[in-house]
């Protein structure tokens, strides 16, 4: 463990000078913000429109008081969610990749493989690393994302909003080790390092972007901009009556959503976050008692990429790289 | 009956269908400055790398300090300092962070009493917060022999150690690699292409020549047992000429 908790400190420090780890962190932390900054001032435009119409009525003797516009701010994180869902798994690819490629191209591994450390302490090192830096990624986004609701759209939040925050943000720490992971396991084991990342990307490209929009694209609801059901005046319960009929079909699109792991992340993000109808403002043991099976695929689908990383990063495959 | 650091029995290794170590066999007794001498590609390199564990043999077996470089690589790795030919760090740590990370690596949880030692020994006091990336070649190599002694190994390995060094950084090499061995008893061996340097340096040298070695005896009979040549690089090329024919 020693070794292991060494070799993750070097990680962190390296990183925390490394200009590249810096502008690929600040690039994401300003594209999130300004998606939840631009809601969030969306957000309070609406409100403040809302209390002033109120405020009117009042001054014009009127009693009545319209029905308050439905706004959650925890919507306003959707933006958020899927930045880390796609450029979020693409830098920590590249932070993968980096930690064990450096160490080749820099001309260190000689000397790391020619210490007493132990069988896994080189690998675990790596992944412990960069699981604490996107612990502490995740960490200040969700600061500066739960302060733009706050300060710029003025939103309220409750405990249980926090608590939700806090639930998405496991959730996305989990599903950016699974990345880093994964890009550790494949760079060790390609020959050439180049290949450890092409390959890294094509997984990328086929979980967070391909899979994900086939299942979109043969979603009938979004065949039209606005939702099918909707464009046609179409109610809920004989929509559900509608889709009955194409149950298979229905099956089949949901089963290519659920082979990408990223579908799992923004299901679940997107459901204790209240992005979805379904589960917006639902008590949160009941999204969970919905969502569970999601969260064990991505609990299991990371610890498999954690383990995998660790298994072949193995002593032989980094020798290799020398010879 | 001698202490041997180094001993191998019919060590070879092969890359695919390349045989890079033809059944080399070698001792290299406790206390000695051993020099392995070579053209480029008669597997000197190779030999360093499968001694210090890099490198798993294709036969035979070596023992360092010892232990088997096979079966007990851990302690072969625990005996050993190694010197990479070109040694390489991370240029965005310091020098103390750089020295600190591979003194815990080696097993010494409170390092920087001993790093502090290390420093002096190597004349880099003061420069415990300059970033690697700023140093010279010649310091370089000087860090290089740091983070290899700092766990104190009874044996070092030099893979090509003056490479790329100007006359003065040579000299400052050569003079820290005779100390280490007069002062602190390490054995030491070292790869390398300057014949004048061995002279200097070494007290028992061996000739490698694709993957064979063909000579090994100590400085002073090598020289005496050619008392027609004037220099170790007569002696070299007349041993690889031999060969040859």
């Amino acid at each position: 463990m020693n070794s292991t908790w060494t070799i993750a400190q070097k990680e962190l420090l390296d990183l925390r000078r490394d200009r590249l780890f810096g502008i690929l962190i600040i690039f994401l932390a300003v594209a999130t913000l300004i998606s939840v900054g631009v809601a969030a001032a969306s957000f309070r435009t609406e409100l403040d429109a809302y209390n002033l119409y109120v405020q009117q009525l009042s001054a014009s003797g009127s009693a009545t008081v319209p029905a308050a516009p439905l706004l959650f701010p925890l919507q306003l994180l959707r933006g958020g969610v899927e930045y880390l869902e796609i450029l979020g798994a693409l830098f920590a690819i590249v932070l993968g990749y980096g930690t064990v490629a450096k160490e080749k191209y820099r001309g260190t591994l000689q000397l790391l493989l020619s210490r007493p450390v132990g069988r896994f302490a080189i690998p675990a090192g790596k992944v412990l690393g960069l699981a604490v830096v996107w612990l502490v990624v995740v960490a200040l986004l969700t600061v500066m994302t739960t302060a733009a609701i706050l300060v710029i759209g003025n939103a309220p939040l409750q405990g249980i909003d926090i608590a939700r925050i806090l639930i998405a943000a496991l959730i996305a720490w989990v599903y950016l080790v699974f990345w880093s992971s994964l890009a550790i396991g494949v760079t060790a084991l390609s020959h050439r390092l180049s290949t450890g990342l092409i390959v890294s990307i094509v997984v990328w490209l086929a979980f967070v972007l391909i899979i994900p929009q086939i299942g979109d694209t043969m979603d009938p609801d979004n065949q039209v901009p606005g939702g099918l059901f909707a464009t046609l005046n179409i109610l809920k319960a004989d929509e559900l009556k509608v889709l009955a009929n194409f149950a298979g079909f229905d099956g089949i699109r949901n089963g290519i959503e659920v082979s990408s792991v990223t579908k799992h992340f923004e299901r679940l993000s997107f459901a204790f976050l209240g992005v979805k109808d379904k589960y917006n403002q639902l008590p949160i043991g009941l999204v969970w008692l919905d969502m569970w099976g999601y969260a064990i695929t991505l609990a299991a689908a990371t610890l498999a990429s954690v383990t995998f990383a660790v298994g072949v990063t193995s002593r032989r495959n980094l020798q290799r790289k020398i010879s | 009956m001698k202490n041997l650091a180094i001993a191998t029995g019919n060590l070879s290794k092969s890359y695919g269908s390349k045989l890079a170590l033809d059944a080399l066999s070698l001792e290299v007794a406790a206390g000695e400055v051993f020099g392995l001498l070579g053209h480029n590609g008669a597997g000197k390199t190779t030999t360093v790398n499968v001694l210090t564990t890099l490198l798993e043999p294709t036969h035979g077996n070596a023992e360092v300090a010892g232990h088997s470089v096979t079966a007990d690589a851990m302690a072969v790795r625990r005996a050993i300092g190694y010197l990479p030919e070109n040694v390489q760090f991370y240029d965005s740590l310091t020098l103390m962070e750089n020295l600190r990370f591979f003194a815990q690596l080696s097993g010494l949880s409170r390092p920087d009493q001993r790093i502090g030692d290390v420093l002096r020994i190597l004349d880099f006091e003061g420069q415990e917060r300059q970033r690697l990336g700023s140093f010279s070649k010649g310091m370089r190599q000087r860090v290089g022999i740091a983070q290899a002694i700092l766990h104190s190994p009874s044996v070092l390995f030099l893979d090509e150690p003056t490479s790329g060094l100007d006359p003065e950084g040579v000299r400052t090499l050569r003079e820290t690699i005779v100390r280490l061995n007069s002062e602190f008893g390490m054995t030491i061996f070292m790869n390398t292409h300057l014949l004048s340097e061995v002279t200097k340096t070494c007290t028992s040298i061996g000739i490698l020549r694709g993957g064979k070695l063909v000579h090994q005896d100590t400085l002073a009979q090598t020289l005496a047992d050619f008392p027609g040549e004037d220099s170790l690089e007569q002696i070299y090329f007349q041993l690889e000429s031999e060969q040859v024919s």
